[in-house]
């Protein structure tokens, strides 16, 4: 399977070139355009238990979508739902943490479940995240750049910047450190610890949304 | 002395803030998104007079604008890092500010400062003789390094002689220009006719940084498509 990021990194496109049999599962809602000898199949891959966990719990598709060549080559352009980097990133039986709206796509041999995390699941203000594993190649978007971060010890990410991280971190949430960071509530950092990488968007989706919010217009009485 | 490392990858900028020893280093609350676990971030606000730094920071709160400040150090005598970047897409500017005058800039264009600079959150902004518009302006007075963010892309313009702005285009400017806050056109129904708003009028020489983009306009563009509050 060849296939190449375009437009990076402010408006990655994921192009993927698929040999007759070959398979990408995405996604559903992140294809943008495909030729004429893809199919596309909608399935819960996984089981329908499997489904619901990624749907009502992680908060992304019930349906990943699988698309296949069949009777020639094929090609297909896969968005993400925001401008930003794509990140390729190879499994080979290790497993990879996803914040839930992070997924685009990835081959047929890597499996993606919801992952429950308990007490410390305020995680984005959501329950769950996603946990990738199996072989195969994944591609992972976030708003924005995206840069890799080796940490040896701890690193402090803000709770809506974490798009991706290796299961050898461990990770807590936490405030800043001052008393008077009381008045601060609505930045919750996340602290990883361990040895591995994890992968930090450099805009934050909800913080667009607050921005926007005051500009409502006033209902009127 | 601080070290910035700026990205310049595509439309979203962003600064990475490298710490030494012993030092520190301010920016707008929100803006940092991963640092170092060495770092120490204290949030508050930046009050020279000492009393009522607190309440004062609630009230600015009260009145829509967010001017907590976050002030980073190292605990541990080693050096660290913070990374900051803005909520909307554009790029990030450095300004060297070398002392001799003043650093206006514009509230929401804010990111941060390095400690040789003075913030001055007293600052009441800027007043319109006549039509009574305020604008949340940050005063920034000494010899150290501003770093701003711009809607779009940044552009810095050298004054000399006259220039009129939008404020809503405004992204910082030094004070040693005389600025005034004006209707476009010199009337309300010019103005209104021109559908432009508030400007600043510059005259005598300086520098003043510019956004391609009006946040104000996408925030009315978006607001107005969602339900009534």
């Amino acid at each position: 399977m060849e296939y190449e990021i375009q437009n990076g990194p402010s408006y990655s496109l994921l192009e993927v070139a698929l040999e007759p049999g070959q398979t990408i599962v995405a996604e559903a809602g992140a294809m943008s355009w495909m030729s004429d000898a893809v199919r596309m199949e909608t399935s819960t891959r996984g089981g329908v238990l499997s489904g619901l966990g990624r749907s009502v719990l992680g908060g992304e598709s019930f349906f990943q979508n699988t698309y296949s060549a069949e009777g020639g080559r094929g090609t297909i352009g896969l968005a993400p739902g925001q401008p930003g980097d794509i990140i390729p990133h190879l499994i080979t039986g290790d497993e990879l943490m996803l914040e839930k709206n992070a997924y685009l796509a990835s081959a047929e041999g890597v499996r993606v479940n919801s992952d429950f995390q308990g007490l410390r699941g305020l995680f984005n203000e959501g329950l769950f995240i996603l946990r990738a594993s199996g072989h195969g190649i994944l591609f992972f978007n976030g708003y924005g750049d995206v840069s890799e971060i080796e940490v040896d010890g701890s690193y402090i990410v803000d709770n809506g910047h974490a798009v991706a991280w290796e299961p050898s971190l461990s990770y807590t949430l936490t405030r800043g450190k001052s008393v008077r960071s009381f008045l601060f509530a609505d930045q919750l950092l996340l602290r990883f610890e361990g040895r591995g990488k994890v992968w930090v968007q450099s805009r934050n989706p909800r913080s667009l949304a607050s921005w926007v919010f005051p500009f409502r217009p006033s209902a009127r009485n | 002395m601080s070290e910035y490392i700026m990205s310049e990858r595509g439309s979203f900028g962003s600064v990475l803030v490298k710490i030494g020893p012993g030092e520190t280093f301010v920016s707008e609350s929100g803006a940092m998104f991963r640092a170092s676990d060495n770092v120490d971030i204290d949030v508050t606000t930046r009050n020279r007079s000492g009393g009522g730094g607190l309440m004062s920071g609630v009230r600015r709160m009260m009145a829509g604008e967010s001017f907590f400040l976050s002030t980073y150090r190292t605990r541990d005598g080693a050096p660290g890092e913070v990374a900051l970047a803005p909520t909307l897409a554009g790029e990030v500017a450095l300004i060297e500010c070398r002392g001799g005058g003043r650093w206006l800039c514009a509230g929401g264009s804010f990111l941060g400062a390095s400690q040789g600079l003075d913030l001055d959150t007293q600052f009441q902004g800027l007043r319109g003789a006549l039509s009574g518009e305020s604008l949340s302006f940050l005063a920034a007075s000494g010899v150290g390094e501003l770093l701003v963010s711009a809607f779009g892309s940044v552009q810095a313009i050298e004054v000399d002689g006259k220039l009129t702005v939008d404020t809503g285009h405004v992204v910082a400017f030094q004070d040693t220009l005389e600025y005034r806050l004006d209707r476009a056109g010199g009337s309300w129904i010019q103005s209104f006719l021109a559908s432009e708003g508030v400007v600043l009028n510059f005259s005598g020489r300086g520098t003043v940084y510019v956004q391609s983009h009006n946040p104000d306009e996408f925030g009315k563009r978006l607001g107005g498509m969602m339900p009534p509050r």
